[in-house]
């Protein structure tokens, strides 16, 4: 009669698993070149060299030029500030449309409930696609501006999972002893929902990074919002693919950034989901057996 | 009374199918040690018990004692990183420590059956539970499906269910805690094992209930010769079901026999102390006894009696060495250095 | 005599108005075809200082009870009155100044569903200060210490969370919460029902020494009878949303006047079995003929599908009358099951 392993050193462990780590590496490099990324790179992005196109990577270029001979990674460099902020861009949007709803909507009442569950219904059946189309057509070609609408298409997106996590710790009973103590709405948001609530949006907020980024790549790569000759991943992407036959290398290296940088986003969404899922797991009824009294505990004095 | 085919005990190659009872008793378990958290804490120490055939033996203690993790390692279903030291557990002359999986499933239902404390958590929530018992009888009785509902509905009415046929046909969610218990126990008594092992089955039950759950294992017993192994915290109830008491502390036994004598003669100042705070029967205005501090944390190193620290009679022998139990009585052990200069109350007495 | 004058005649301490007056109410919870009625012309008073107990079992509506006390829950008949005031009542905003004051109390059940496992002792005790606007922190601290104390608890577990302390102590932070406030009456649903004997016992003593300190008035909601008799002054037994029996503790439990009182106290488990009645006595044989009313028949006596005494008159719900002072039953037999059961 043997036993296996205890779940519970398993799960603690979670956070020293190497794929926790090598995501969050990746993205730190990803954050500082948006940051640094142009002031860093070691040729200038715009620079056209007519004599030296399509060169592999060599001693002078490291990841070789693209059709105008312009140096790749100085332009994947440059690059990265412009796709990284304005994917950030759009979860920010995303994310102050759609969680700031998603939690009030539980104290609102049934029918501001109602009306925004339709409208995230209704956000949910466009296509972010068309929609980008559509606005950067009314207001002018630029990334922002396509930014705007994927925005507001990932709110329904963070207004569905903070309200079903805000639903589930409302209806907790530590949250009815404040009402009766006389506890406000705001006061039971504020100080008993929220903070249980923040690992659900902070895990939503990585996957949808990563689908910010895609959607980023996809529509540059479209040619929607992108101000040539501003390089972006899926600017670079799609002029790779036009020019296939010569270098058929080139739209490996950034295709590679992008997948690599959107597994990063997704594998730290998992690492903050099955973290918070083992904080939060309360073993209702069953107090840890290896608590042991406390000093505060007079119990043994007081009693005659 | 229909006796469906038991299965024949394993390693009863050479013999009949009839177990063998040695010294008379069913379920034994000699010196029993079992580590836990992958061997960093010995949880129970040197358990011994026995049960016979027909016998109700109640083991009580607080949580952590060790009597769940008992009547685990009786059934073979240890939780993870929990293992067994020392010691063994034999079922009629069969050695459960090293039984291989296959040997378990013919022991589990037809030898041996079990009960726990929530029953709604035992069984599945989307299937009738009159087919989560003839399941039970097709697998291991190989009855056809007329005679496993025939059987079935028999059950249902043997364990107190009022209308069998109508809750045969009812899933768990129809049914209320008490109702559901009782189908539990007619799964567990299906096959007809000689002893159930009941781990706090009636700890979440009504009151009125659980009597009623209390008197239909005593009717079990009484028609079938069930033997039982009870485990409750509950002392009252114990005593109310139960022939033999074994009283668990911090992972041993510290008194064991006859109910009644214990009940009416405790000799281990556990024992006692246990009494006092239990219901005590009359509901008269009385002064709520405690027991003060706190039971060892499950697992640790303590030189010699592990009640020690709160007994209120011990003294430095008793810390010195381990105790070994001695008898006060017939079937009577106690394990105390003090126990035949103690009265029922926990006073002293001259020698 | 009418349900007013009944209910008039449960009388406390001569004089005495009553601290709670919870008057015929009626509760149903659900809505449309999931619709239950839950309590049915529920009577009960609460005097200044009493400890009662409050019985049942499961279905009972003795948690229903607790949280329409508390305002959890509006009576669709009835009403509830604290202190003169018909809380049950109140509007929102006159609903939250009044839980601000703190006066009534709920300690729940399970301390590990109603504490924030990721608050510290300190800030559970204090909120119901911080709610009520004491400005001053120093002041709250010494106000939470004061609570801790008083429950046996020191200043060691501030900094703790409900997971990082036992179970006894987390029902005491519970309590502490409670009394922080300065409430004159305590509802406590089934505060020891996952406590071992002795911790039950220590709690149970806590609550008695409180009510003494302190004034209070407390309600220990419970299905375990024995610790109730310990400490209660009054017990009050439930039974399918209706008051069954109401009287003094020491009287109900030597020779309860219902049947089901009667049940309760026979299932009961006992070291000693000095009990007059079996359990089997009080209960339906299969072999007794039909009872006069079903079980969800709401014009008979509640009790009355499952009594072995039911009689004719019992397809008529009885009033809760009182018998001998203080001492109220419900039951059209009241005077003659026992000769039936000891035959």
């Amino acid at each position: 009669m043997t036993g296996r392993a205890s779940s519970r050193s398993r799960r603690r462990s979670l956070l020293r698993t190497p794929s926790f780590w090598i995501a969050a590496a990746i993205l730190a490099i990803v954050a500082f070149l948006a940051v640094f990324g142009s002031a860093l790179a070691p040729q200038n992005p715009l620079a056209i060299n007519a004599g030296a196109l399509f060169q592999g990577p060599g001693a002078h270029h490291l990841l070789g030029t693209d059709y105008l001979g312009r140096d790749v990674l100085s332009r994947l460099m440059a690059g990265t500030r412009l796709s990284v902020l304005t994917a950030l861009e759009a979860v920010v949007i995303g994310l102050v449309l759609g969680a700031i709803p998603g939690v009030a909507t539980v104290f609102l009442g049934r029918w501001f409930d109602f009306a925004a569950n339709r409208v995230a219904d209704a956000l949910m059946t466009l296509p972010y696609v068309f929609f980008a189309v559509a606005v950067t057509a009314a207001l002018g070609n630029s990334l922002p501006h396509a930014m705007l609408p994927v925005g507001i298409l990932l709110a329904p997106g963070f207004f569905r999972v903070t309200r079903a996590a805000t639903l589930e710790h409302a209806r907790a009973q530590y949250v009815e002893a404040a009402e009766l103590l006389g506890a406000s709405k705001l006061r039971v948001i504020r100080v008993h929902v929220l903070r249980k609530v923040l690992p659900n949006i902070a895990v939503t907020t990585a996957s949808m990074t990563a689908a910010a980024l895609l959607a980023v790549s996809f529509l540059t790569f479209l040619g929607i919002g992108v101000q040539p000759p501003a390089p972006t991943w899926g600017g670079i992407l799609s002029s790779d693919l036009d020019y296939l036959s010569q270098a058929p290398w080139a739209p490996f290296i950034p295709g590679a950034l992008i997948a690599i940088t959107v597994g990063a986003l997704n594998a730290l969404a998992d690492a903050f989901r099955d973290r918070s899922s083992a904080g939060t797991l309360m073993p209702v009824g069953q107090p840890d057996p290896s608590v042991e009294s406390v000093d505060g505990d007079r119990q043994s004095q007081s009693v005659a | 009374m229909v006796i469906g085919n038991r299965n024949p005990l394993p390693d009863a190659r050479s013999r009949s199918a009839e177990p063998a009872i040695r010294d008379g008793s069913l379920l034994r378990v000699d010196d029993l040690h079992v580590s836990v958290h992958d061997g960093a804490a010995t949880a129970i120490r040197g358990i011994s018990l026995n049960v016979t055939p027909g016998e109700i033996v109640g083991l009580v203690g607080e949580s952590g004692s060790g009597k769940t993790l008992t009547c685990r390692a009786v059934l073979g279903v240890l939780p993870p990183g929990c293992a067994v030291e020392r010691g063994s557990v034999s079922f009629a002359g069969v050695d459960l420590t090293n039984l291989s999986r296959r040997d378990w499933e013919q022991m589990h239902g037809s030898h041996i059956g079990a009960v726990f404390q929530d029953p709604a958590s035992y069984l599945n929530p989307a299937i009738t539970v009159g087919h989560q018992l003839t399941e039970v009888l097709r697998v291991k009785q190989r009855l056809g499906r007329r005679a496993a509902h025939a059987r079935a509905a028999e059950l249902f009415a043997a364990v107190g269910l009022r209308d069998p046929e109508r809750v045969f046909h009812q899933i768990p969610a129809e049914l209320s805690g008490g109702m559901l218990q009782r189908v539990m126990i007619a799964i567990a008594i299906s096959c007809d094992p000689q002893l159930l092992v009941a781990d706090e089955p009636t700890t979440a039950l009504d009151v009125t209930i659980q009597a009623e759950v209390i008197e239909l294992l005593l009717h079990l017993r009484d028609q079938r010769g069930l033997a039982v192994l009870f485990v409750s915290h509950d002392l009252a109830v114990i005593t109310e079901l139960c022939d033999r008491i074994v009283v668990f502390y911090a992972g041993e036994v510290v008194e064991s026999g006859p109910a009644q004598q214990i009940a009416q003669h405790p000799r281990h100042p556990y024992t006692q102390a246990l009494l006092r705070v239990a219901s005590v029967g009359d509901f008269g205005r009385r002064e709520l006894e405690v027991i003060p501090g706190q039971p060892p944390p499950v697992g640790a190193d303590i030189q010699g009696c592990r009640f020690a620290e709160r007994c209120p009679v011990a003294m430095p022998a008793c810390s010195a060495g381990a105790v070994q139990p001695v008898p006060v009585s017939y079937r009577h052990d106690v394990r105390c250095l003090r126990a035949r200069d103690l009265d029922n109350a926990g006073e002293l007495v001259a020698r | 005599m009418t349900a007013a004058d009944a209910v008039a005649t449960l009388r406390g301490p001569a004089g005495a108005t009553p601290l709670l007056a919870v008057e015929s109410v009626d509760v149903v919870l659900g809505h449309g075809v999931r619709a239950a009625q839950v309590l049915s012309g529920v009577d009960l008073r609460i005097w200044p200082g009493e400890l009662v107990g409050l019985v049942g079992e499961t279905g009972s509506g003795k948690t229903t009870l607790a949280r329409t006390v508390a305002g959890l829950v509006d009576p669709r008949r009835g009403r509830v009155v604290f202190d003169g005031l018909p809380i049950s009542r109140l509007r929102r905003r006159a609903r939250r100044a009044e839980r601000r004051r703190g006066r009534i109390q709920l300690v729940f059940q399970d301390p590990l569903r109603s504490l924030d496992p990721d608050m510290t002792v300190a800030d559970i005790v204090g909120e119901g200060l911080k709610i009520r606007g004491e400005a001053n922190a120093g002041e709250i601290r010494r106000q939470v210490l004061d609570a801790l104390d008083q429950v046996g608890l020191g200043a060691a577990l501030l900094a703790r969370t409900p997971g990082q302390i036992s179970g006894g102590q987390r029902q005491r932070v519970s309590i502490a919460r409670a009394l922080a406030v300065g409430p004159r009456l305590l509802i406590c649903d089934e505060p020891v029902s996952a406590l071992d004997a002795s911790t039950r016992n220590y709690i149970l003593r806590l609550l008695d020494v409180l009510r003494n300190s302190l004034g209070l008035s407390i309600v220990i909601i419970s299905h375990d009878l024995s610790s109730l008799s310990g400490i209660a002054d009054r017990v009050v037994v439930l039974y399918h949303g209706r008051v069954v029996e109401d009287g003094p503790v020491d009287q109900v439990f030597a020779a309860p006047r219902h049947p089901y009182t009667a049940l309760l106290l026979a299932s009961a488990p006992s070291v000693r079995h000095d009990r007059r009645l079996a359990p089997a006595q009080l209960r339906r044989a299969p072999a007794d003929p039909a009872p006069p009313a079903g079980d969800l028949d709401p014009a008979a006596c509640v009790f009355a599908a499952r009594c072995p005494f039911a009689a004719d008159v019992c397809a008529t719900a009885p009033a809760l009358e009182p018998v001998d002072g203080r001492w109220s039953v419900a039951c059209h037999r009241h005077s003659e099951w026992r000769q039936q059961a000891s035959t």
